[in-house]
Protein backbone atom coordinates (compact mmCIF):
# COMPACT_ATOMS: atom_id res chain seq x y z
CA UNK A 1 0.00 0.00 0.00
CA UNK A 2 1.34 3.45 -0.84
CA UNK A 3 0.30 6.96 0.07
CA UNK A 4 -1.67 7.53 -3.11
CA UNK A 5 -3.73 4.42 -2.47
CA UNK A 6 -4.26 5.51 1.15
CA UNK A 7 -5.69 8.82 -0.04
CA UNK A 8 -7.70 7.58 -3.02
CA UNK A 9 -9.34 4.72 -1.14
CA UNK A 10 -10.18 6.76 2.01
CA UNK A 11 -8.16 4.27 4.00
CA UNK A 12 -7.74 6.27 7.25
CA UNK A 13 -11.47 6.78 7.70
CA UNK A 14 -12.28 3.18 6.80
CA UNK A 15 -9.62 2.02 9.24
CA UNK A 16 -11.03 4.24 12.00
CA UNK A 17 -14.46 2.74 11.32
CA UNK A 18 -13.16 -0.84 11.32
CA UNK A 19 -14.15 -1.33 7.68
CA UNK A 20 -10.94 -2.59 6.15
CA UNK A 21 -10.48 -6.27 5.42
CA UNK A 22 -7.88 -8.04 7.54
CA UNK A 23 -5.30 -7.88 4.78
CA UNK A 24 -6.03 -4.20 4.02
CA UNK A 25 -5.74 -3.42 7.72
CA UNK A 26 -2.37 -5.18 7.97
CA UNK A 27 -1.12 -3.39 4.85
CA UNK A 28 -2.20 0.02 6.12
CA UNK A 29 -0.68 -0.58 9.54
CA UNK A 30 2.61 -1.64 7.96
CA UNK A 31 2.46 1.54 5.86
CA UNK A 32 1.79 3.97 8.70
CA UNK A 33 4.45 2.33 10.82
CA UNK A 34 6.81 3.75 8.19
CA UNK A 35 5.00 6.88 6.94
CA UNK A 36 4.77 9.92 9.21
CA UNK A 37 2.40 11.78 6.91
CA UNK A 38 -0.20 9.02 6.64
CA UNK A 39 0.12 8.37 10.38
CA UNK A 40 -0.57 12.03 11.09
CA UNK A 41 -3.68 11.91 8.88
CA UNK A 42 -4.85 8.82 10.73
CA UNK A 43 -4.39 10.53 14.10
CA UNK A 44 -6.36 13.52 12.85
CA UNK A 45 -9.14 11.24 11.61
CA UNK A 46 -9.31 9.51 15.00
CA UNK A 47 -9.34 12.84 16.86
CA UNK A 48 -12.08 14.08 14.52
CA UNK A 49 -14.08 10.94 15.14
CA UNK A 50 -13.82 11.39 18.89
CA UNK A 51 -14.65 15.10 18.82
CA UNK A 52 -17.60 14.72 16.44
CA UNK A 53 -18.98 11.91 18.55
CA UNK A 54 -19.30 14.27 21.49
CA UNK A 55 -20.75 17.20 19.60
CA UNK A 56 -24.52 17.70 19.64
CA UNK A 57 -26.23 16.21 16.65
CA UNK A 58 -28.62 18.07 14.35
CA UNK A 59 -30.77 15.53 12.60
CA UNK A 60 -31.54 15.94 8.94
CA UNK A 61 -34.26 14.43 6.82
CA UNK A 62 -34.28 13.55 3.14
CA UNK A 63 -34.17 16.59 0.91
CA UNK A 64 -31.98 18.53 3.27
CA UNK A 65 -34.66 19.92 5.57
CA UNK A 66 -33.10 20.43 8.95
CA UNK A 67 -34.81 20.41 12.30
CA UNK A 68 -33.41 23.86 12.98
CA UNK A 69 -35.29 25.26 10.00
CA UNK A 70 -38.45 23.52 11.18
CA UNK A 71 -38.16 24.95 14.69
CA UNK A 72 -37.82 28.42 13.15
CA UNK A 73 -41.42 28.11 12.09
CA UNK A 74 -42.57 26.56 15.37
CA UNK A 75 -43.52 29.86 17.07
CA UNK A 76 -45.66 30.84 14.05
CA UNK A 77 -47.31 27.43 14.10
CA UNK A 78 -47.98 27.75 17.82
CA UNK A 79 -49.52 31.22 17.36
CA UNK A 80 -51.78 29.92 14.62
CA UNK A 81 -52.84 27.00 16.77
CA UNK A 82 -53.62 29.31 19.68
CA UNK A 83 -55.67 31.53 17.39
CA UNK A 84 -57.65 28.56 16.19
CA UNK A 85 -58.29 27.32 19.73
CA UNK A 86 -59.39 30.73 20.94
CA UNK A 87 -61.53 31.19 17.85
CA UNK A 88 -63.33 27.93 18.29
CA UNK A 89 -63.80 28.54 21.99
CA UNK A 90 -65.30 31.94 21.27
CA UNK A 91 -67.52 30.46 18.59
CA UNK A 92 -68.64 27.63 20.81
CA UNK A 93 -69.39 30.10 23.55
CA UNK A 94 -71.48 32.24 21.23
CA UNK A 95 -73.32 29.18 19.98
CA UNK A 96 -74.14 28.09 23.50
CA UNK A 97 -75.34 31.58 24.36
CA UNK A 98 -77.93 31.41 21.64
CA UNK A 99 -78.72 27.72 22.01
CA UNK A 100 -78.88 26.99 25.75
CA UNK A 101 -80.49 23.58 25.16
CA UNK A 102 -77.54 22.29 23.19
CA UNK A 103 -75.54 19.71 25.03
CA UNK A 104 -72.71 19.13 22.63
CA UNK A 105 -69.35 19.59 24.16
CA UNK A 106 -66.86 22.09 22.91
CA UNK A 107 -65.00 20.53 20.05
CA UNK A 108 -61.33 20.27 20.71
CA UNK A 109 -59.09 21.38 17.94
CA UNK A 110 -55.69 19.86 18.25
CA UNK A 111 -52.93 22.25 17.34
CA UNK A 112 -51.18 21.48 14.12
CA UNK A 113 -48.03 19.61 14.71
CA UNK A 114 -45.29 19.31 12.25
CA UNK A 115 -46.51 16.13 10.66
CA UNK A 116 -43.24 15.65 8.91
CA UNK A 117 -41.43 15.72 12.21
CA UNK A 118 -43.89 13.53 14.08
CA UNK A 119 -44.31 10.86 11.48
CA UNK A 120 -40.96 10.38 9.91
CA UNK A 121 -38.34 11.57 12.42
CA UNK A 122 -35.79 8.86 12.99
CA UNK A 123 -35.07 7.96 16.62
CA UNK A 124 -31.95 9.52 18.04
CA UNK A 125 -29.00 7.46 19.24
CA UNK A 126 -30.05 8.26 22.80
CA UNK A 127 -33.44 6.75 22.13
CA UNK A 128 -31.95 3.68 20.47
CA UNK A 129 -29.57 3.28 23.43
CA UNK A 130 -32.37 3.09 25.98
CA UNK A 131 -32.46 -0.29 27.60
CA UNK A 132 -34.64 -2.33 29.91
CA UNK A 133 -32.83 -4.25 32.66
CA UNK A 134 -32.24 -7.87 31.67
CA UNK A 135 -34.49 -10.26 33.52
CA UNK A 136 -33.15 -12.14 36.49
CA UNK A 137 -34.68 -15.04 38.38
CA UNK A 138 -32.94 -16.04 41.59
CA UNK A 139 -31.54 -19.53 41.47
CA UNK A 140 -31.55 -21.70 44.56
CA UNK A 141 -28.23 -23.47 44.87
CA UNK A 142 -27.98 -26.90 46.39
CA UNK A 143 -25.38 -27.22 49.07
CA UNK A 144 -23.31 -24.53 50.72
CA UNK A 145 -22.90 -21.23 48.95
CA UNK A 146 -19.38 -20.01 48.26
CA UNK A 147 -18.30 -16.43 48.89
CA UNK A 148 -18.68 -15.40 45.26
CA UNK A 149 -22.24 -16.68 44.96
CA UNK A 150 -23.20 -15.16 48.28
CA UNK A 151 -21.94 -11.75 47.11
CA UNK A 152 -23.79 -12.23 43.84
CA UNK A 153 -27.05 -13.24 45.52
CA UNK A 154 -26.98 -10.25 47.87
CA UNK A 155 -26.12 -7.88 45.04
CA UNK A 156 -28.99 -9.18 42.95
CA UNK A 157 -31.40 -8.39 45.75
CA UNK A 158 -30.52 -4.76 45.08
CA UNK A 159 -30.88 -5.42 41.35
CA UNK A 160 -34.41 -6.75 41.77
CA UNK A 161 -35.32 -3.52 43.57
CA UNK A 162 -33.91 -1.54 40.60
CA UNK A 163 -31.06 -0.35 42.84
CA UNK A 164 -28.36 -0.89 40.21
CA UNK A 165 -25.85 1.39 41.90
CA UNK A 166 -26.31 -0.57 45.10
CA UNK A 167 -25.77 -3.85 43.27
CA UNK A 168 -22.41 -2.92 41.77
CA UNK A 169 -20.11 -3.40 44.80
CA UNK A 170 -21.42 -6.90 45.49
CA UNK A 171 -21.15 -7.86 41.83
CA UNK A 172 -17.58 -6.56 41.68
CA UNK A 173 -16.77 -8.64 44.73
CA UNK A 174 -18.32 -11.72 43.10
CA UNK A 175 -16.29 -11.14 39.93
CA UNK A 176 -13.11 -10.70 41.93
CA UNK A 177 -13.72 -13.91 43.86
CA UNK A 178 -14.68 -15.89 40.77
CA UNK A 179 -13.66 -14.17 37.53
CA UNK A 180 -14.82 -16.98 35.23
CA UNK A 181 -18.55 -16.93 35.96
CA UNK A 182 -20.40 -15.39 33.02
CA UNK A 183 -23.51 -14.40 34.95
CA UNK A 184 -21.49 -12.26 37.36
CA UNK A 185 -19.92 -10.28 34.54
CA UNK A 186 -23.19 -10.07 32.64
CA UNK A 187 -25.21 -8.53 35.44
CA UNK A 188 -22.32 -6.29 36.45
CA UNK A 189 -22.29 -5.03 32.88
CA UNK A 190 -26.05 -4.53 33.03
CA UNK A 191 -25.73 -2.45 36.21
CA UNK A 192 -23.00 -0.32 34.66
CA UNK A 193 -25.14 0.16 31.56
CA UNK A 194 -28.21 1.12 33.57
CA UNK A 195 -26.16 3.67 35.55
CA UNK A 196 -24.68 5.14 32.34
CA UNK A 197 -21.17 3.84 32.95
CA UNK A 198 -20.93 2.61 29.40
CA UNK A 199 -17.14 2.20 29.31
CA UNK A 200 -17.24 -0.22 32.25
CA UNK A 201 -20.29 -1.91 30.79
CA UNK A 202 -18.35 -2.54 27.58
CA UNK A 203 -15.55 -4.24 29.51
CA UNK A 204 -17.96 -6.45 31.46
CA UNK A 205 -19.96 -7.53 28.43
CA UNK A 206 -16.83 -8.28 26.43
CA UNK A 207 -15.60 -10.43 29.26
CA UNK A 208 -18.98 -12.19 29.33
CA UNK A 209 -18.70 -12.92 25.61
CA UNK A 210 -15.16 -14.22 25.99
CA UNK A 211 -16.36 -16.81 28.51
CA UNK A 212 -18.52 -18.34 25.74
CA UNK A 213 -21.46 -19.22 27.94
CA UNK A 214 -24.44 -20.02 25.74
CA UNK A 215 -26.94 -18.49 28.19
CA UNK A 216 -25.29 -15.11 28.41
CA UNK A 217 -23.14 -14.61 25.30
CA UNK A 218 -26.03 -13.80 22.98
CA UNK A 219 -27.59 -11.35 25.41
CA UNK A 220 -24.18 -9.81 26.09
CA UNK A 221 -23.80 -8.93 22.38
CA UNK A 222 -27.14 -7.11 22.52
CA UNK A 223 -26.39 -5.11 25.65
CA UNK A 224 -22.86 -4.44 24.44
CA UNK A 225 -24.48 -2.87 21.38
CA UNK A 226 -26.56 -0.68 23.72
CA UNK A 227 -23.41 0.40 25.53
CA UNK A 228 -21.76 1.30 22.23
CA UNK A 229 -24.86 3.31 21.30
CA UNK A 230 -24.49 5.19 24.59
CA UNK A 231 -20.90 5.87 23.53
CA UNK A 232 -22.25 6.86 20.07
CA UNK A 233 -19.97 4.26 18.47
CA UNK A 234 -22.39 3.31 15.72
CA UNK A 235 -20.14 0.97 13.77
CA UNK A 236 -19.30 -1.07 16.87
CA UNK A 237 -22.98 -1.15 17.85
CA UNK A 238 -23.92 -2.43 14.38
CA UNK A 239 -21.33 -5.18 14.68
CA UNK A 240 -22.76 -6.36 18.01
CA UNK A 241 -26.34 -6.13 16.80
CA UNK A 242 -25.46 -8.31 13.82
CA UNK A 243 -23.95 -10.83 16.24
CA UNK A 244 -27.10 -10.70 18.36
CA UNK A 245 -29.56 -11.71 15.65
CA UNK A 246 -28.54 -15.37 15.28
CA UNK A 247 -27.70 -15.89 18.97
CA UNK A 248 -30.29 -14.12 21.06
CA UNK A 249 -33.85 -15.04 20.16
CA UNK A 250 -35.33 -12.77 22.81
CA UNK A 251 -33.63 -9.61 21.59
CA UNK A 252 -33.25 -10.50 17.91
CA UNK A 253 -36.32 -8.54 16.82
CA UNK A 254 -35.24 -5.37 18.60
CA UNK A 255 -31.70 -5.82 17.30
CA UNK A 256 -33.03 -6.04 13.73
CA UNK A 257 -35.17 -2.95 14.24
CA UNK A 258 -32.28 -0.92 15.64
CA UNK A 259 -30.08 -2.00 12.72
CA UNK A 260 -32.82 -0.88 10.37
CA UNK A 261 -33.01 2.52 12.09
CA UNK A 262 -29.24 2.96 12.08
CA UNK A 263 -29.00 2.23 8.39
CA UNK A 264 -31.71 4.70 7.35
CA UNK B 1 -8.93 11.63 -8.21
CA UNK B 2 -6.58 13.48 -5.98
CA UNK B 3 -7.23 17.09 -6.92
CA UNK B 4 -8.58 17.88 -3.51
CA UNK B 5 -6.37 15.45 -1.66
CA UNK B 6 -4.74 16.51 1.54
CA UNK B 7 -1.79 14.18 1.33
CA UNK B 8 0.37 16.31 -0.91
CA UNK B 9 3.39 15.96 1.37
CA UNK B 10 3.56 12.20 1.17
CA UNK B 11 5.57 10.84 -1.71
CA UNK B 12 5.40 7.20 -0.67
CA UNK B 13 9.10 7.28 -0.29
CA UNK B 14 10.56 6.30 3.04
CA UNK B 15 12.85 9.35 3.24
CA UNK B 16 10.00 11.79 2.66
CA UNK B 17 7.87 9.80 5.05
CA UNK B 18 9.99 10.68 8.03
CA UNK B 19 11.45 7.46 9.33
CA UNK B 20 15.21 6.98 9.07
CA UNK B 21 15.29 5.10 5.81
CA UNK B 22 19.03 5.19 5.31
CA UNK B 23 20.26 1.62 5.66
CA UNK B 24 23.39 2.70 7.51
CA UNK B 25 21.40 4.70 10.02
CA UNK B 26 19.08 1.79 10.75
CA UNK B 27 22.03 -0.58 10.99
CA UNK B 28 23.73 1.79 13.43
CA UNK B 29 20.54 2.12 15.45
CA UNK B 30 20.13 -1.62 15.74
CA UNK B 31 23.86 -2.09 16.49
CA UNK B 32 23.74 0.51 19.24
CA UNK B 33 20.78 -1.20 20.84
CA UNK B 34 22.65 -4.49 20.74
CA UNK B 35 25.42 -2.72 22.63
CA UNK B 36 22.98 -1.48 25.25
CA UNK B 37 22.78 2.16 24.11
CA UNK B 38 19.84 3.64 26.02
CA UNK B 39 19.53 6.63 23.67
CA UNK B 40 19.13 4.32 20.67
CA UNK B 41 16.43 2.41 22.55
CA UNK B 42 14.72 5.71 23.37
CA UNK B 43 14.68 6.59 19.66
CA UNK B 44 12.87 3.36 18.87
CA UNK B 45 10.37 4.14 21.63
CA UNK B 46 9.81 7.65 20.27
CA UNK B 47 9.23 6.38 16.74
CA UNK B 48 6.87 3.56 17.54
CA UNK B 49 5.09 4.03 20.88
CA UNK B 50 2.28 6.18 19.48
CA UNK B 51 1.87 3.98 16.41
CA UNK B 52 1.55 0.88 18.57
CA UNK B 53 -0.99 2.65 20.78
CA UNK B 54 -3.14 3.72 17.83
CA UNK B 55 -2.99 0.24 16.32
CA UNK B 56 -3.96 -1.33 19.63
CA UNK B 57 -6.74 1.16 20.26
CA UNK B 58 -8.30 0.79 16.81
CA UNK B 59 -8.20 -3.00 17.06
CA UNK B 60 -9.47 -3.30 20.64
CA UNK B 61 -11.28 0.04 21.24
CA UNK B 62 -9.79 -0.14 24.72
CA UNK B 63 -7.36 2.61 25.74
CA UNK B 64 -6.05 0.76 28.72
CA UNK B 65 -5.43 -2.39 26.71
CA UNK B 66 -3.69 -0.26 24.09
CA UNK B 67 -1.40 1.28 26.74
CA UNK B 68 -0.54 -2.18 28.04
CA UNK B 69 0.18 -3.24 24.50
CA UNK B 70 2.68 -0.42 24.01
CA UNK B 71 4.65 -1.57 27.03
CA UNK B 72 4.53 -5.24 26.02
CA UNK B 73 5.48 -4.64 22.40
CA UNK B 74 8.35 -2.29 23.16
CA UNK B 75 9.73 -4.64 25.79
CA UNK B 76 9.58 -7.51 23.32
CA UNK B 77 11.11 -5.49 20.48
CA UNK B 78 13.90 -3.93 22.54
CA UNK B 79 14.63 -7.31 24.05
CA UNK B 80 14.90 -8.91 20.63
CA UNK B 81 17.09 -6.08 19.32
CA UNK B 82 19.42 -6.39 22.30
CA UNK B 83 19.88 -10.06 21.46
CA UNK B 84 20.59 -9.26 17.82
CA UNK B 85 17.51 -11.12 16.60
CA UNK B 86 16.67 -8.65 13.81
CA UNK B 87 18.78 -9.73 10.86
CA UNK B 88 17.66 -7.03 8.45
CA UNK B 89 17.64 -3.55 10.10
CA UNK B 90 15.66 -2.10 7.18
CA UNK B 91 12.73 -4.20 8.31
CA UNK B 92 12.60 -2.62 11.75
CA UNK B 93 9.14 -1.06 11.23
CA UNK B 94 7.74 -4.34 9.87
CA UNK B 95 9.28 -6.18 12.82
CA UNK B 96 7.65 -3.83 15.34
CA UNK B 97 4.31 -4.09 13.53
CA UNK B 98 4.47 -7.88 13.39
CA UNK B 99 5.29 -8.09 17.09
CA UNK B 100 2.39 -5.77 17.90
CA UNK B 101 0.00 -7.78 15.76
CA UNK B 102 0.92 -11.05 17.48
CA UNK B 103 0.57 -9.57 20.94
CA UNK B 104 -2.78 -7.98 20.10
CA UNK B 105 -4.09 -11.34 18.86
CA UNK B 106 -2.92 -12.96 22.09
CA UNK B 107 -4.50 -10.18 24.10
CA UNK B 108 -7.84 -10.53 22.32
CA UNK B 109 -7.82 -14.27 22.93
CA UNK B 110 -7.24 -13.66 26.63
CA UNK B 111 -9.54 -10.64 26.74
CA UNK B 112 -10.52 -9.50 30.19
CA UNK B 113 -9.03 -12.40 32.06
CA UNK B 114 -7.94 -9.92 34.69
CA UNK B 115 -10.39 -7.10 34.24
CA UNK B 116 -9.47 -3.86 35.93
CA UNK B 117 -11.64 -3.18 38.92
CA UNK B 118 -10.32 0.25 39.81
CA UNK B 119 -11.46 3.50 38.19
CA UNK B 120 -9.41 4.46 35.18
CA UNK B 121 -8.22 7.76 36.59
CA UNK B 122 -6.42 6.39 39.63
CA UNK B 123 -2.65 5.99 39.69
CA UNK B 124 -2.00 6.33 35.98
CA UNK B 125 1.63 5.82 35.09
CA UNK B 126 3.42 8.86 33.72
CA UNK B 127 3.47 7.74 30.08
CA UNK B 128 -0.29 7.21 30.14
CA UNK B 129 -0.73 10.76 31.38
CA UNK B 130 1.55 12.06 28.65
CA UNK B 131 -0.36 10.08 26.03
CA UNK B 132 -3.62 11.51 27.33
CA UNK B 133 -2.20 15.05 27.19
CA UNK B 134 -0.90 14.60 23.65
CA UNK B 135 -4.11 13.07 22.44
CA UNK B 136 -6.08 15.72 24.28
CA UNK B 137 -4.06 18.45 22.59
CA UNK B 138 -4.86 17.04 19.16
CA UNK B 139 -8.55 16.72 20.02
CA UNK B 140 -8.56 20.32 21.24
CA UNK B 141 -7.02 21.51 17.97
CA UNK B 142 -9.55 19.45 16.04
CA UNK B 143 -12.35 21.06 18.04
CA UNK B 144 -11.09 24.53 17.13
CA UNK B 145 -10.68 23.55 13.49
CA UNK B 146 -14.21 22.14 13.35
CA UNK B 147 -15.61 25.45 14.59
CA UNK B 148 -14.25 27.07 11.44
CA UNK B 149 -16.13 24.67 9.19
CA UNK B 150 -19.68 25.22 8.00
CA UNK B 151 -22.48 23.25 9.58
CA UNK B 152 -23.03 21.10 6.53
CA UNK B 153 -19.34 20.22 6.26
CA UNK B 154 -19.36 19.20 9.93
CA UNK B 155 -22.43 17.14 9.26
CA UNK B 156 -20.72 15.39 6.35
CA UNK B 157 -17.68 14.60 8.51
CA UNK B 158 -19.84 13.32 11.36
CA UNK B 159 -21.93 11.13 9.07
CA UNK B 160 -18.70 9.77 7.58
CA UNK B 161 -16.54 9.25 10.65
CA UNK B 162 -19.09 8.60 13.39
CA UNK B 163 -22.12 7.17 11.63
CA UNK B 164 -20.00 5.34 9.07
CA UNK B 165 -22.19 6.34 6.14
CA UNK B 166 -21.01 6.19 2.56
CA UNK B 167 -21.05 9.26 0.26
CA UNK B 168 -24.16 7.99 -1.53
CA UNK B 169 -26.09 7.65 1.74
CA UNK B 170 -24.94 11.06 2.93
CA UNK B 171 -25.88 12.57 -0.42
CA UNK B 172 -29.39 11.14 -0.16
CA UNK B 173 -29.79 12.41 3.39
CA UNK B 174 -28.59 15.92 2.59
CA UNK B 175 -30.03 16.31 -0.88
CA UNK B 176 -26.61 16.62 -2.52
CA UNK B 177 -24.90 14.75 -5.33
CA UNK B 178 -22.50 12.01 -4.19
CA UNK B 179 -19.57 13.67 -5.98
CA UNK B 180 -20.28 16.90 -4.14
CA UNK B 181 -20.33 15.07 -0.81
CA UNK B 182 -17.01 13.41 -1.55
CA UNK B 183 -15.38 16.65 -2.66
CA UNK B 184 -16.66 18.57 0.36
CA UNK B 185 -15.55 15.80 2.68
CA UNK B 186 -12.01 15.82 1.29
CA UNK B 187 -11.85 19.60 1.41
CA UNK B 188 -13.13 19.66 4.99
CA UNK B 189 -10.54 17.05 6.03
CA UNK B 190 -7.81 19.01 4.27
CA UNK B 191 -8.92 22.19 5.98
CA UNK B 192 -8.80 20.54 9.41
CA UNK B 193 -5.39 19.03 8.69
CA UNK B 194 -4.02 22.36 7.42
CA UNK B 195 -5.36 24.24 10.44
CA UNK B 196 -3.70 21.77 12.78
CA UNK B 197 -0.41 21.98 10.88
CA UNK B 198 -0.59 25.79 11.02
CA UNK B 199 -1.08 25.70 14.79
CA UNK B 200 1.81 23.32 15.17
CA UNK B 201 4.17 25.43 13.10
CA UNK B 202 3.08 28.63 14.88
CA UNK B 203 3.75 27.24 18.32
CA UNK B 204 6.82 25.34 17.22
CA UNK B 205 5.29 22.34 18.93
CA UNK B 206 5.34 18.91 17.48
CA UNK B 207 3.00 16.14 18.28
CA UNK B 208 4.78 12.83 18.47
CA UNK B 209 5.41 11.14 15.17
CA UNK B 210 3.60 13.79 13.11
Amino acid sequence: MNCREVEEQDVPERYALGRLTDSERDEFEQHYFECDSCFSQLQTALALQEELRHQPRVRTQAGGTSLRRMWFWAPASAALALFLVVGVWWYAGRKQQFAPQATSSTPVVKPETSGQLASSAAPSLEELARVQPPAYSPVVLRGAEDEAHESFRKAMQHYLKNDYTGAIPGLRAAVKANPDTASFHFYLGACYLLTNQSDWAIKSFRKTISLENSTYSGQAHFYLAKAYLQEKDVSAAERELQATVPLDGGNAAEAREILHQLRK
Amino acid sequence: MGGTGYNSACAGDKEAAGLPSDTNHLRNLVDHIRQGDAEAEAEVVRQFARRIFVMGFVRTRDREAARDLVQDVLMAVIGALRKGQLQDPERLAAFVHGTARNLINNQLRNAGRHPPLEPLTEDLPQDCIIEQLEHGERVRMVHQALEKLGEEDRKILRMTLVDGRKPGEIAAALGLAPDVVRTRKLRALKRVTDLIQKKLSRTGATLPHS
